[in-house]
């Protein structure tokens, strides 16, 4: 668990930040498709809000408390912006990344 | 005149604080951003030591053979263990803090030559001191500091929309790409920029802000750190024994022991004791501050009855920065004469900060995240810089001369300190080693390559020069591994992980060189411009 605790805490952060984007109405119709629900939009922040929780626990497999937050301010940030940089240039990309990256860090607990 | 709003009084305050400061503030941030791996490139500038596999207890068994031998009279030998960012036994002996180190065989206690460097440490010293007299340089960098809480609340005030453009980057937009670029990397990285520029003012407090120890202890900061401290009822019991130790603990608690207190009064001539293993020393430190948390052993009156071991930790098995913190033990009877207390809440508050801002704490994987976010700091301010003169293009009024003195000074700092740092690791390279003073010859070689950037920027059409030195920095990174596999040195993880890095950052510098007619403001003026340049180019 350690080990993937990393890249796990990261793709977590990842995906709150990216849940929060989709939360707003402008990227929402910019990467959402249009057959879905606009209520399922409501769900995104709080489901971020989820995903931002778990890392942190994430982080706290790695460190101890205090630096955990230190840890965790520096993920979602780095991400956040990731995220606003890959935007503009690669929209699904942008969405595949957590899916891609839970299934790498599945597979890596998996083998290891 | 009619009265300004709050929004454009800020918006003028950030934009002179940024860029007058902001000149000065790249300078910092990414000689500090470099200096995160201060000893990993130590050892990189260093290529000829093989890494080190012994253990510390053989280390310092070794260390302890070699001190014995070849001075057995010193006032105090100091040990540098090898850990794992600088994996290397050192020795010194003697009073002076920072004499002649003398590099040994772990496992033989051969002595070791490699060639002179400033280092890592150089970013490190370049960081909070700018390379001037320690004093000046701090206070200048204090004031950058300053100006940079100054810039980014201002920043905060007039940004119009933070949370609504929280995501938003609108590339190939001309200055609108530029601004989006200068807030993304400010906002979403906001906790950073914070934490960094105030806990980076809190570590000097006392240096910025003498009035409170002026007043209450006349200006004595001892007695300040004395206080500041708490000291249990059986430590003072220790002080009071300790004869006339209690010189030598000050020393020790401002961060500056090595110990050197004891026989320099001189009384009564100590009998000799013969000092027990230093080896021992290991297993009682690594019982107090964990397995593999040591940094250094210090002795100070070896072969003496008053002999006494000072065992240093790590820094980083906790965010506070406990800097000169050590615990310290009679040589001969291997008692505990001082553990480090705990600190009192105001002392720690203090301590977690520079903590924070030293990023000694949670190994690699935070030692990785403080570097990218140090780096996203260097962006946000360069992308700030250069803001100023895309927009200042623009516009029809206004001074040309500035604007002109403006985009040349961009160039080299920015383009021209990513030279310049490159051009330090390439001279640690190619100089002789052998070369008398060469640390010396390696900052000339930074200081020069970043001179001749600011006559390259002076002197070219502004875009060719940002090209020309971007791709120069680009090329420099990339071919910085090749002096080093010609030679055949002997290649460890950590100056793998040197090279990577450079190549890495060499890979960006060299995109963004290829970027620069993009990025610059194509909009009527310069398209032609941008155009004719990429004709020129080929």
């Amino acid at each position: 668990m350690t080990s993937i605790a990393f890249p796990l805490s990261l793709t977590l952060a990842y995906a709150g930040m990216l849940l929060f984007c989709l939360g707003m109405e402008r990227h929402w119709k910019q990467l959402a498709s249009p057959r879905l629900p606009v209520r399922l939009r409501r769900l995104c922040a709080p489901l971020g809000m989820a995903a931002l929780a778990l890392a942190v626990y994430g982080c706290s497999r790695i460190w101890q408390p205090a630096m955990a937050w230190v840890a965790w301010f520096g993920m979602i940030s780095l991400s956040g912006l990731a995220l606003l940089l890959i935007l503009p240039y690669a929209p699904r990309l942008a969405i595949g990344l957590p899916v891609a990256g839970l299934a790498a860090c599945a597979v890596a607990s998996a083998l290891l | 005149m009619k009265p300004r709003s709050l929004t454009q009084s800020m918006s003028s305050l950030h934009t002179w604080c940024g860029l007058l400061l902001g000149w000065v503030l790249f300078a910092i941030f990414l000689t500090g951003t470099l200096a995160v791996f201060d000893r990993e490139l130590n050892w990189w500038m260093q290529p000829e030591l093989p890494a080190s596999t012994a253990t510390q207890t053989a280390a310092v068994e070794t260390a302890q053979r070699w001190l014995e031998r070849e001075h057995p009279d010193a006032a105090t030998w100091n040990i540098s263990l090898p850990t794992d960012r600088s994996p290397v036994l050192s020795v010194s002996h003697g009073e002076q803090r920072r004499g002649e180190r003398t590099l040994l065989d772990a496992e033989t206690g051969e002595v070791l030559e490699a060639r002179q460097s400033v280092g890592g440490n150089f970013f490190f010293r370049f960081h909070y001191t700018l390379h001037m007299p320690r004093t000046i340089g701090i206070w200048l960098v204090g004031f950058a500091a300053m100006a940079m809480l100054v810039a980014i609340i201002s920043g905060i005030i007039i940004h119009k929309k933070i949370f609504k453009d929280f995501f938003t980057f609108r590339p190939a937009k001309g200055q609108r790409s530029w601004l989006d670029g200068h807030n993304a990397s400010a906002v979403l990285l906001l906790p950073f920029h914070l934490m960094i520029t105030y806990t980076g003012l809190v570590i000097f407090f006392l240096i910025y802000m003498p009035a409170a120890i002026d007043a209450l202890y006349d200006g004595d900061r001892q007695a300040m750190q004395r206080d500041a401290r708490a000291t249990s009822a059986q430590q003072e019991a220790t002080i009071a024994r300790g004869e006339g130790r209690a010189e030598g603990q000050q020393a020790s608690q401002r961060g500056e022991g090595r110990a050197e207190g004891g026989r320099n009064r001189g009384e009564r001539p100590v009998e000799a004791a013969p000092l027990l293993p230093l080896a021992d020393f290991i297993v009682k430190g690594e019982a107090h501050y964990g397995v593999g948390m040591l940094s250094a052993l210090s002795v100070s009156n070896p072969g003496k009855a008053d002999a006494r071991v000072t065992v240093r930790p790590l820094l980083g098995s906790r965010i506070e920065l406990t800097k000169g913190e050590s615990l310290v033990f009679s040589g001969v009877s291997g008692k505990v004469l001082q553990s480090p207390p705990p600190s009192r809440a105001s002392q720690l508050t203090q301590r977690v900060m520079a903590g924070l801002h030293f990023a000694q704490f949670g190994g690699y994987p935070m030692r990785w995240l403080y570097f990218l976010c140090g780096l996203v700091s260097c962006v946000m301010i360069a992308s700030g810089l250069v803001l100023y003169t895309v927009k200042q293009r623009k516009q029809a009024k206004g001074s040309r001369v500035f604007l002109n003195i403006a985009e040349r000074l961009n160039i080299a700092t920015v383009a021209g300190l990513c030279v310049a740092c490159v051009a330090l690791l390439w001279a640690n390279r190619l100089l002789p080693a052998e070369l008398a003073a060469r640390g010396d010859w390696e900052m000339r070689v930074f200081f020069g390559a970043w001179l001749l950037s600011l006559l390259h920027a002076a002197l070219r059409p502004v875009f060719l020069a940002w090209r020309e030195q971007f791709y120069l920095a680009a090329a420099l990174c990339l071919a910085l591994p090749v002096p080093q596999l010609l030679a055949s040195f002997p290649t460890d993880g950590l100056r793998l992980g040197v090279d990577i890095t450079t190549v890495a950052l060499g890979l960006v510098l060299g995109w963004l060189a290829l970027k620069i007619p993009a990025l610059a403001d194509t909009h009527s003026v310069t398209k032609p411009r941008a155009a004719r340049l990429a004709g020129a180019q080929q």
